[in-house]
């Protein structure tokens, strides 16, 4: 291990905390993953509404989707035209955040048509100015995500055997799985029910009954965004940043051929203490805000 | 339908006919495109490879449509990606075998015997084992283990203009480019149905997708093939694809003009249907 390697290793952890938050709120701002299904329900039992509506498969591929594109155009442009590194990486990620543009606008000009019947319309301005905010953020995941893979590929001392786009196309899956488990609760539990008792969690009952109007006028995508950035967001940041730090970090320290032995143990270790943490966390915020009162039967309206 | 023209002549297809024309148009633009380059020893017609994908991914697409209308709506991701995994699975098998046994250009044919075999094996085993119990899922896995094939196959060969094993193995998976076939693949197949997912789903207008997102992936195979073609072949295949993402995107859009409820600028909520 020397001085340059850790810091490589300090710069691809904090790429991946940029790549994580900007993830969560592309996500958020299109209503995309576990939340989804709550917007796609909404209009179904009759509370139509202008969320956009971005059902491109689950997170992960999605994502997997946008980073290998970055990684294959970065790849190519300094393959064949021996392209500089971060102009490749841009070029790219421009691609990618094109690709997104067109896949968020097709859901949700599709999912909003396939709700005939129930008077969903499908509302251009919607479009227009919310298809852009999730485009950027698109470009912000793949730009870092491709950054990450291009330095595991040619800059650091041991290189990763994989070509860059394969080593996109699992981080993309990675960060769109944690970003889907990490951040999603945030947008669906506290937003879209920001009207209900605090930890009271889904009462079937309530399935589609989602907050629809605004502090001032009718709650948007761009809304949930600005909510999602103040938690979710940094929280996936935190989550997927942890993830590639520690993970790249053990296997520099520890050298992964003769050190093999020590690189997993380390590995093992970090798991206990992650695990020993959250049991902790949770059982703290079980202290804190206590058992969830009984439920008393319906209340009538 | 009440649209006519081309747009109401796909929503009347069955998917026996789908089949047939995904399948043989897969096939013969897969043997066209690698006949033409072989003859005429050039790489600019690798892109057909890449237009008799489209007609395996609208097979898959439709098949996606077919299995996941039984209530799978999480699960519509998950079965894109399953085609795809046991498509890459296939078009290993079907070209090293092919590659070792002295024919290398039968590797198409053996590669979509395998991938139907193995879909209906995975069929019956989420049916009889898992117990999924949806009446068409063995017929639906196979189809979409031969579009995955199929698709990955006509995608493969754009890249690397042959169908020798060990070009496809260094133009396609040393250079990682399998990655972004596998994962655009994917998404031609599940995309157009999670995209239109709803009670008012249309054939027609999954079906425009799915060719619009074969366009895309053609984009993105465009793009890798400037790496290992060359410019002239690569543009042409980008261009191409392009085209076609125009093309049925203006036509997705007209459709859904049609389908939608209501098309506006913008407004206040609609009033409640219930």
């Amino acid at each position: 291990m020397d001085a340059f390697s850790m810091g490589l290793i300090a710069a691809m952890g904090a790429l991946a905390t940029v790549a994580g938050a900007s993830e969560d709120i592309e996500s958020d701002v299109g209503s995309q993953s576990n939340p989804n299904s709550q917007v796609q329900l909404a209009a179904q039992v009759g509370n139509p509404h202008r969320i956009y509506n971005k059902a491109i498969s689950g997170e992960p591929p999605a994502n997997a989707l946008w980073a290998a594109t970055a990684a294959m155009v970065a790849y190519t442009l300094i393959t064949a035209f021996q392209m500089p590194a971060l102009f490749a990486l841009v070029a790219g990620a421009s691609v990618a955040a094109l690709f997104n543009g067109v896949f968020s606008m097709s859901a949700y000009f599709g999912r909003n048509s396939s709700q005939r019947r129930f008077n969903q319309w499908v509302y251009l301005d919607i479009v227009r100015y919310t298809t852009p905010s999730i485009m950027a953020h698109a470009w912000i995941t793949s730009f870092c995500i491709a950054t990450i893979s291009y330095i595991m590929v040619y800059m650091l001392p041991i290189p990763h055997p994989f070509p860059m786009p394969i080593i996109a196309l699992i981080w993309g899956l990675a960060v769109g799985a944690i970003g889907s488990s990490v951040g999603d609760i945030h947008y669906g539990g506290e937003r879209e029910f920001q009207n209900r008792q605090f930890g009271c969690g889904l009462n079937t009952m309530l399935s589609g009954q989602i907050v629809r109007k605004a502090e001032a006028g009718l709650r948007n995508s761009i809304d949930n965004a600005w909510f999602c950035t103040k938690f979710g967001g940094p929280a996936t940041g935190m989550g997927f940043g942890l993830t590639v730090f520690l993970d790249n970090w053990r296997t520099t320290v520890f050298d992964p051929v003769t050190q093999a032995s020590l690189a997993i143990a380390m590995g093992i270790f970090f798991i206990i203490v992650m695990v020993v943490y959250n049991l902790y966390i949770e059982k703290s915020a079980r202290r804190k805000y206590g058992p969830y009162p009984e439920y008393k039967g319906d209340i009538a309206a | 339908m009440s649209v006519g023209g081309a747009v109401g002549a796909l929503s009347a297809l069955d998917p026996k006919k789908l089949r047939m024309y995904g399948l043989v148009g897969s096939v013969v633009g897969i043997y066209l495109g690698a006949l033409l380059n072989s003859a005429l020893n050039t790489t600019v017609f690798s892109f057909i490879g890449a237009l008799a994908a489209i007609f395996a991914v609208l097979m898959g697409a439709n098949a996606v449509r077919r299995v996941c209308a039984y209530g799978i709506g999480t699960g519509v991701p998950s079965i894109g990606m399953l085609a795809l995994g046991m498509g890459i699975i296939a078009v290993m098998f079907g070209l090293s075998v092919a590659e070792a046994l002295g024919f290398g250009l039968l590797g198409p044919i053996i590669t979509l015997v395998y991938a139907g075999v193995f879909g209906y094996i995975i069929g019956v085993i989420a049916n009889k084992v898992i117990k999924f119990n949806i009446p068409i899922m063995e017929e639906g896995n196979s189809d979409l283990s031969m579009a995955g094939a199929m698709a990955l196959l006509g995608w493969s060969f754009a890249i690397s203009g042959t169908l020798g094993y060990a070009d496809i193995l260094k133009d396609v998976l040393m250079t990682g480019y399998i990655a972004i076939i596998f994962i655009a693949g994917g998404l031609a197949i599940l995309h157009p149905f999670n995209a239109n997912l709803g009670p008012d789903e249309k054939q027609d207008r999954t079906l425009v997708n799915s060719v619009m997102v074969s366009g895309i992936a053609m984009i993105a195979t465009g793009i890798a093939a400037i790496l290992t073609q060359g410019l002239a072949a690569g543009l042409l295949q980008l261009v191409i694809g392009f085209a076609l993402w125009f093309y049925f995107f203006k036509m997705y859009y007209k459709l859904v003009k049609r389908d939608a409820a209501a098309v506006v600028g913008t407004g206040l909520l609609p009033p409640t249907v219930q």
